[in-house]
């Protein structure tokens, strides 16, 4: 299992190094470091997101609502700055802010997945729809530009640490954490129990309830993070920004190849999956690609991607099958 | 006396009616009761090509944009000079070329439905942009647009008699035929289906191609009405449509699934939406009352559930 666990991000590493020596040759500026990193700075909101939605698909679930939960967060960012002082200690109180809001509404989803026992993706289509409303509503549809911001919060958006912009600190301090928790603590491994059987893992004694909430509720805390790296990153709150965003997150992890019906998935793999459809988007651009035929591009390159990796799975399930009916 | 899941619905669908009838001024005048028949039909046939899916315990992400796709055809078909039949003909063959390309890979490769249309939705939205580079087709012929405008008989809105038919069809297929029956079997055991004879991948692959021929009567529903197409047609009813089915009692994890129950649940999305307006609120906030009554229905269902089990465990205790 492990072996094949290894194969599977290897071979995400495989295609990523292909369409990069391809990019390499058809543009000059691809293989540059200010290139690259424009590819990631540009994503890190889309790495954050997934990095939880991660978590959720591991134990078969879904969420759908992540982006209107961004959204809904970076709205409330919008209007704290209008209270808040323009010091560094309101950076640090944003980001003690942000991610409670996320964490509230992600709880919201836990505990209707959890306790209600809703269907996730009933749940989180209907707090989307909520959300988003509501978000709608308020704001009007309007967006909030730089001018209001505080000049401490443009410091800390602007800020480059050795070279590199804050943003992509931020998304290895989650990336690290996430993976930490995954490996290393009694929720994380639940997590993975529960998605590869949810039976036994029940069996066992693990709180099924208890991982379930914290699933959501950890997708919430990590959207109020993205919601801060979203409006540092276009230094800008707009309430249409991230529609449809949601899809863009699930299509990253699937191709880093989590399994949609659970018990598979790592951070290291949902990552490649994000910087495989980020090298597409960047490198259709830099190829001049027609911006009318990328969709078609990532739409068919996503299609046989999960049709690869499904027919890999039955090709291993069915040895697995043959070794049991030998014995 | 015991009510099916679907009539009490009824019954909101009818309270919901009466009771806007009651505060919304002008809910009851003809026009405005004419303009809900207008807009319900589109609506409707995208619902029930959802609800069919979701019966088999999967989904279609992709289904408004072969709406779109095969509106485009429509569209180019009737900007080109050609007749309505050709065009009607031209829209439903690029949506059940769409659908046969989503029940392949689903059917055959086995890959979760979620998944398959997830990326041909990315897929067809790029196959239009290819197509209509971004921009608007538009003006299409007067008889054209009587399909999406006109009455039938001068009384009722044609779209609605169109939508009405399908329905019964879908009902009709749905459970009296042999098709019908393994879409429910599949649905709630596919092992199990597959072990009884019945040949799943011939089973799902229909239900996609039939999804896909609600959504081309529905995108030519749509076209008529608006006498344009662009890539986003009908886009936002895609997950209004999972909440209309799921509202309606189609069970997500498939296996059960009423056509009467989608058809109620769309009539009150339809009210609620179109009461709220009269009444004056922001439209956004009708997505609000409708993401809060799916999630209430189905808090609803899960306690009475409950509550029915603790009564059958304390009617067991005292019969023991």
């Amino acid at each position: 299992m492990k072996a094949l666990l290894k194969q599977k991000e290897i071979s995400i590493l495989a295609i990523i190094l292909l369409i990069g020596a391809v990019l390499s040759f058809v543009s000059p500026v691809f293989l540059t470091i200010g290139n690259f990193l424009d590819i990631i700075e540009g994503n890190v909101v889309i790495g954050i997101l997934a990095i939880g939605m991660t978590l959720i698909i591991i134990t078969s679930d879904i969420d759908v609502s992540v982006a209107a939960l961004t959204t809904a967060v970076a709205v409330s960012i919008g209007y704290l700055f209008t209270f808040l002082p323009d010091s560094w200690i309101s950076v640090l109180l944003l980001f003690l802010i942000a991610p409670v809001i996320g964490l509230v509404m992600g709880l919201i989803n836990g505990l209707l997945v959890s306790i209600i026992e809703i269907p996730a993706i009933v749940v989180t289509l209907g707090t989307l729809n909520i959300i988003a409303g509501l978000v709608l509503y308020i704001t009007n549809g309007n967006y909030v530009n730089s001018t209001n911001f505080p000049q401490s919060f443009m410091a800390f958006a602007n800020y480059e640490l050795l070279g590199l912009p804050i943003l992509i600190y931020l998304l290895a301090v989650v990336a690290i954490g996430t993976w930490f928790i995954l490996k290393h603590t009694l929720i994380g491994r639940s997590v993975l129990a529960i998605g590869g059987n949810t039976q036994s893992s029940v069996r066992v004694g693990i709180d099924y309830k208890k991982v379930k909430l914290f699933v959501f509720a950890y997708m919430g805390f990590l959207a109020g993070i993205a919601a801060i790296a979203q409006t540092a990153y276009t230094k800008a709150v707009d309430p249409n920004g991230m529609l449809g965003l949601e899809l863009t997150v699930i299509a990253a992890v699937v191709l880093g190849g989590a399994n949609i019906h659970g018990g598979r998935g790592s951070i290291h793999g949902t990552l490649l999956g994000v910087l495989l459809l980020a090298i597409m988007q960047n490198g259709m651009i830099l190829a001049r690609i027609d911006t009318y035929w990328q969709n078609v591009v990532t739409g068919a390159i996503i299609v046989i991607a999960v049709s690869y990796d499904h027919l890999s799975y039955k090709r291993s399930q069915d040895k697995l099958a043959k070794i049991e009916v030998e014995a | 006396m015991k009510l099916s899941k679907e009539s009490v619905l009824g019954l909101i669908a009818l309270a919901t009616f009466l009771l806007l009838a009651v505060i919304a001024p002008g809910f009851l005048s003809s026009n405005n009761i004419n303009s809900m028949m207008f807009q319900l039909p589109e609506f409707g046939l995208i619902a029930l090509a959802m609800m069919v899916v979701i019966v088999t315990g999967g989904i279609d992400l992709s289904i408004t944009y072969i709406a779109a796709l095969s509106g485009v055809g429509a569209a180019l078909m009737l900007t080109n000079g050609y007749g309505i039949l050709p065009a009607i003909i031209v829209a439903i063959l690029f949506a059940l070329a769409c659908g046969a390309f989503n029940g392949f890979v689903v059917s055959k490769i086995g890959v979760s439905p979620i998944l398959v249309t997830l990326g041909t939705m990315v897929l067809f939205e790029g196959i239009i942009l290819a197509i209509t580079k971004g921009s608007s087709i538009s003006g299409f012929s007067e008889g054209y647009s009587l399909i999406g405008n006109g009455y039938y008989l001068g009384l009722v809105p044609l779209s609605i008699v169109i939508f009405a038919v399908f329905a019964i069809i879908t009902a009709i297929l749905l459970s009296k035929t042999s098709w019908g029956r393994s879409v429910y079997m599949y649905g709630s055991n596919e092992t199990a289906t597959l072990f009884s004879g019945v040949k799943n991948s011939r089973v799902l692959m229909k239900v996609y191609l039939y999804a896909s021929l609600l959504a081309a009567i529905s995108a030519i529903i749509m076209t008529s009405r608006y006498n344009s197409v662009k890539v986003d047609l009908g886009s936002s009813y895609l997950l209004q449509s999972v909440a209309a089915a799921v509202l309606g009692g189609t069970n997500i994890h498939g296996g059960y699934g009423k056509v009467i129950g989608t058809v109620y649940a769309v009539m009150i999305f339809q009210f609620i939406r179109n009461g709220l307006n009269l009444l004056g609120f922001h439209s956004s906030l009708v997505d609000v009352v409708i993401g809060a009554i799916l999630i209430l229905v189905l808090a609803m269902n899960f306690f009475s559930d409950k509550f029915k089990k603790i009564a059958e465990t304390k009617n067991a205790g005292k019969a023991a």
